[in-house]
């Protein structure tokens, strides 16, 4: 595709959005059946699945920790998540996304009630447009709720980033190809905690500044829906009522 | 103070309570500030908060009755698994109630892979190392029956207030029920077509766990089905 | 693999920390001694040692012919690769990449990527077939913590010890390097930020922070680490710290 003259026109971005706002957001949690805990997210054209397993025995033995639980985390794009399809398995990107994401999350969980079990939260990415990590992130921390989990809070995600040189919410994949700069942000809601920043691209002191504030906004947003999604899942009537 | 109604939805990380509450299972504390740790009814008495779980795995604890799988077997005892992340060591000893000579005795008569196994839970370290023992009467290797297993979580509301919805459903069900704790539950009675209603009843329960007026509705529908001529 | 600290130690460390003090008797915005050694290795185009106290970091740069990528064919190709030799630490095993070396490869990547340190298209040979290839392969030597500083330095002043390939293709007078990013890691123990952590702080901290800013002060990367958290306040902190001595380390790259 050719790089679009300007990405911000009016005021406007190319998908009619303002700098400061966010695509339309879906989080349902309680989608597989299977899994402990799971959540599904659209963010935009993202869509992005979470299951989590576990607490469960922890294979191999000799990675059981004996005073806590160990949490791995698996980030990973579905081949045709992409416009080119991507081979299947790792690679060098999602195992540092895995890392990132894992710790994220980490803070907000009581592991030490789990001695040598395993907690695994498991990321797929169905169809991707820019910022399925932050979503992954997301879905995964309504996945681990939906689970029973012991959580201090939840961890809500969003990226930001510079593109015309304005401070803008939640880049689509266009303007994270043509904008300069892309800022991942995962915040712990309830203390105002960082537990994931990324950055690449060009940042000055004010713009850093800015950046961060458009993420705890955004952040405060994805939060709301988060909790919504969870009360919603058990908001069932009995039968014949 | 509180900040959320009784029985009200709560989610990890939820402000419930502030200044002088004790602090139950399902919340957590930091400050004078009490805050929910899982996904559950707020459960407000007195000065007490709880949260009461909708989801969740089972953890052992000491004197927990569970229903266990042998998965495995040593030179005195065997590997039960309790649906849960820790799995329970049974000692010859523990279920024959008596001292075995190991020696002498071939203890691979007593259990073997797959028998179900309803016990008692005698100890839990640290570390989640969990013992186990037959020690009552009913417990033991089982025979026969039928097992359903729901989430633990739910259990709380199978037994009922004192015993409340376990005996409406033993007795209007007419079947013998062993609740373990790690939500596994065994039915045993003569009439299939009132274990079936019985196990039915179960998953209902297991579904609307968090919605008042259960016992009725579960009493209603036992005696439904019984009328229609589950006799 | 993780490494046991013993209580006692982790108590000691956080102890001092919240009154402003370091195991090694450092300031809380000091680094250790920092060298910087070029040329060492001759096999190699550019190369450098870098040594942060006791930890030291080699790397090499390569620059061959190869392909450019299909979207960009008039573009060199940049790539970072990162090893942790089981030499340097017990807890480092043989074997493919696990993640912490990728992780440690792509922060550095991202320094030198994104503040197009490297004047890419200047390495286009012929369009959509040739292009140089520049790669800097990062060896963690001797582990005692900050393995991303010691790394990212090396992979400049490497870069910048570049001497130009012997070959009748290369026509650019040397490698155009046009800035100079540099990574500076911030350390939380006990709410208190620290510079450059040593093993022992890294092992209890309970976050990191690492910022990578160009010469006119401005961030080019960012990587948070460790499962703790940073308050806005505390970012803004760190970018002070990560400016004030990200001019101390460029000194070192001449």
């Amino acid at each position: 595709m050719e790089k679009p003259e300007k990405l911000i026109i009016d005021g406007k971005r190319l998908d009619g959005r303002a700098p400061e706002e966010m695509r339309p957001l879906k989080i349902e949690a309680g989608v597989l059946k299977r899994a402990d805990g799971s959540a599904y997210v659209e963010l935009g054209e993202n869509k992005v699945l979470a299951a989590v397993y576990g607490p469960r025995e922890m294979h191999p033995r000799h990675l059981q920790r004996p005073d806590t639980a160990v949490l791995r985390c698996r980030y990973n794009m579905a081949p045709f998540s992409v416009e080119e399809r991507k081979r299947p398995g790792p690679d060098r990107r999602s195992v540092e996304i895995s890392k990132v994401t894992r710790q994220a999350l980490e803070p907000v969980l009581f592991l030490e009630l789990y001695p040598r079990s395993v907690i695994d939260i498991f990321i797929e990415v169905l169809q991707a447009d820019a910022g399925t990590r932050t979503a992954g992130i997301t879905a995964a921390a309504v996945a681990l709720a939906d689970a029973g989990i012991p959580m201090r809070d939840l961890v809500s995600s969003v990226a930001v980033g510079k593109i015309d040189d304005m401070i803008v919410l939640d880049l689509t994949k266009e303007e994270d190809q043509w904008g300069t700069t892309d800022m991942p942000v995962a915040i712990v809601p309830r203390k105002k905690l960082v537990s994931l920043l990324q950055m690449d691209g060009n940042l000055t002191e004010e713009e850093f500044k800015r950046a961060l504030d458009l993420a705890f906004r955004g952040c405060e947003q994805i939060y709301q829906a988060q909790r919504q999604a969870l009360k919603e899942k058990y908001a069932i009537k009995p039968e014949g009522e | 103070m509180l900040y959320v109604q009784n029985r009200e939805m709560v989610v990890p990380g939820q402000l419930i309570a502030e200044d002088g509450y004790r602090v139950h299972e399902g919340a957590f504390r930091e400050g004078k500030f009490v805050y929910a740790s899982v996904v559950g009814l707020a459960d407000l008495r007195e000065r007490e908060v709880r949260v009461i779980p909708l989801q969740g795995c089972y953890v052992p604890k000491r004197g927990d009755v569970v229903v266990g799988i042998v998965v495995d077997s040593h030179y005195s005892g065997w590997i039960l698994d309790l649906a849960s992340p820790y799995a329970g060591n049974l000692f010859v000893s523990d279920l024959l109630r008596r001292k075995v000579d190991l020696v002498r005795e071939d203890i691979s008569q007593y259990l073997s892979m797959g028998d179900v196994v309803v016990a008692n839970v005698k100890d839990v370290d640290e570390r989640m190392r969990v013992q186990l023992e037959a020690s009552e009467p009913g417990m033991g290797k089982v025979e026969g029956g039928k097992m359903v297993e729901l989430s633990p979580m739910k259990i709380p509301r199978v037994v009922g207030r004192k015993g409340s919805m376990l005996n409406t459903l033993e007795r209007i069900g007419e079947c013998k029920l062993k609740v373990g704790q790690n939500g596994r539950i065994m039915i045993w009675g003569r009439n299939q077509q009132m274990i079936n209603a019985v196990v039915e009843a179960l998953l209902m329960i297991e579904r609307e766990a968090h919605i008042s007026g259960l016992t009725d509705r579960v009493r209603q529908m036992l005696e439904k089905i019984k009328s229609k001529g589950g006799k | 693999m993780y490494e046991m600290i013993s209580k006692v130690r982790r108590d000691y460390i956080g102890d001092l920390a919240r009154q402003g003090k370091r195991v090694d008797g450092r300031a809380l915005n000091q680094y250790r001694e920092v060298s910087v050694e070029v040329g060492s290795i001759k096999s190699a185009q550019g190369s450098a040692l870098v040594k942060l106290g006791r930890t030291q970091v080699l790397a090499g740069v390569k620059i061959q012919h190869a392909e450019p990528f299909a979207d960009r064919p008039d573009s060199g190709v940049l790539i970072v690769n990162a090893e942790l030799l089981p030499l340097a630490s017990p807890t480092f095993e043989s074997g493919r990449p696990g993640e912490d070396a990728i992780e440690l490869a792509r922060v550095v990547d991202r320094g030198i990527r994104e503040s197009e340190a490297i004047d890419l298209e200047k390495l286009a040979i012929k369009s959509g077939e040739d292009v140089w290839a520049v790669f800097i392969d990062i060896y963690a030597l001797d582990h005692d913590g900050n393995l991303i500083d010691a790394s990212a330095l090396a992979a400049m002043a490497a870069l910048l010890n570049v001497k130009t390939p012997e070959d009748e293709a290369w026509t650019l007078p040397g490698l155009p390097v046009t800035k100079k990013p540099v990574a500076v890691t911030i350390a939380k123990i006990n709410g208190k930020l620290m510079v450059d952590p040593c093993l022992d702080e890294e092992n209890v901290m309970d976050a990191r922070i690492t910022m990578t800013t160009i010469e006119d002060g401005s961030l080019c990367a960012m990587q948070k680490g460790g499962i703790g958290c940073f308050s806005r306040e505390e970012l803004e902190q760190a970018y002070e710290l990560a400016r004030a001595k990200s001019v101390e380390l460029r000194a070192h790259l001449g």
